[in-house]
């Protein structure tokens, strides 16, 4: 071995952690203020493959309500839209992320199915909810 | 790199196995039901780049990444794999080779710094494989989550090296 190793943890690896940390920080601020900038209503954007294949303005579904989109590529998956909400309802798909992930009501956040290439995804102001409160990094 | 001696290259294959191994026993470990994000795991194989990078080198640490990341796709029968497991670990790679030439930093630092960039790599191929931005809205949680198995993995990589300090094997 060239040189000796260190081994214990240093004053130096608060650096990398600093850096890591202000990085997630800022990519977070920086998703939320373009999701939140972008027009009014919350909708919700179906694409496959990086073709969009729906896009749903929730205000439009009656409160109480919910609409179903299927989905079918490599595998098959049901996608539940309510007024101010999304998730993916089921799915056979097979580590099931997308419906572990569960519901997502904000713009900017997305549900991801990695095997089927499926993404649905907010997009617009969630209403007067600024979203700040899921600030992550 | 040039002339590699038996020693190492038994070395190389011994590491490259433990790799795939490692790899496949963390996708028993269900991370994702505590996390339901796609590509959230624990990193274990990074223990190996780590160790093969301070006692081979960055040149065999490469070959030992390479191999592992196309046997890994072969057994899957997973092309699609291969984008995510090579743009991560090549990431981890080139920022861990970049971190281990600071004489300041620690094995915690190294890996930590490899942990984000892996994640980053496949934040990455998740944009090219999806063709849309969105999986980059994970970026944030997933480099959180990166300090975390990034020190795991760097406190494993300083238990091996301190268990191993009385044998030769790091002069190989």
């Amino acid at each position: 071995m060239k040189s000796s190793v260190k081994l214990s943890f240093c004053r130096w690896d608060i650096l990398v952690i600093a850096v890591i940390a202000v990085s997630a920080a800022v990519i977070g601020w920086a998703l939320l203020t373009r999701a939140a900038a972008s027009g009014d209503g919350l909708t919700a954007v179906i694409t496959q493959n990086g073709t969009v294949l729906e896009s749903v303005d929730l205000s439009s579904i009656p409160e109480g309500e919910s609409q179903e989109y299927t989905v079918n590529g490599d595998y098959t998956a049901v996608v539940e839209l309510e007024n101010s909400r999304v998730c993916i309802e089921s799915s056979d798909c097979p580590n099931q992320d997308c419906v572990h992930t569960g519901w997502i009501s904000k713009a900017g956040q997305s549900v991801v199915c990695l095997p089927n290439r499926l993404v649905v995804e907010l997009t617009g102001t969630s209403g007067s909810d600024s979203g700040v409160d899921v600030v992550i990094g | 790199m040039r002339h590699m001696t038996t020693r190492q290259l038994t070395l190389c294959a011994v590491l490259t196995a433990l790799a795939l191994a490692l790899s496949y026993l963390e996708n028993l470990i269900p991370l994702s039901l505590l996390v339901p994000l796609p590509g959230v795991k624990l990193g274990l194989a990074n223990i190996v780049t780590v160790f093969a990078l301070y006692a081979l080198g960055p040149g065999q640490a490469l070959l030992i990444l390479i191999a592992r990341c196309l046997l890994g796709a072969m057994f899957a029968g997973n092309l699609n794999a291969l984008l995510f497991s090579l743009l991560g670990g090549l990431s981890a790679m080139l920022v861990m080779i970049l971190l281990s030439r600071s004489r300041h930093l620690s094995v915690y630092g190294v890996s930590m710094g490899g942990a984000a960039a892996h994640n980053c790599g496949q934040v990455a191929a998740a944009v090219i494989t999806l063709g849309t931005a969105a999986p980059a809205a994970y970026l944030p949680v997933l480099l959180w989550i990166s300090l975390l198995t990034g020190a795991l993995t760097g406190f494993v990589a300083s238990l091996l090296f301190r268990a191993i300090s009385h044998t030769n094997l790091m002069k190989a």
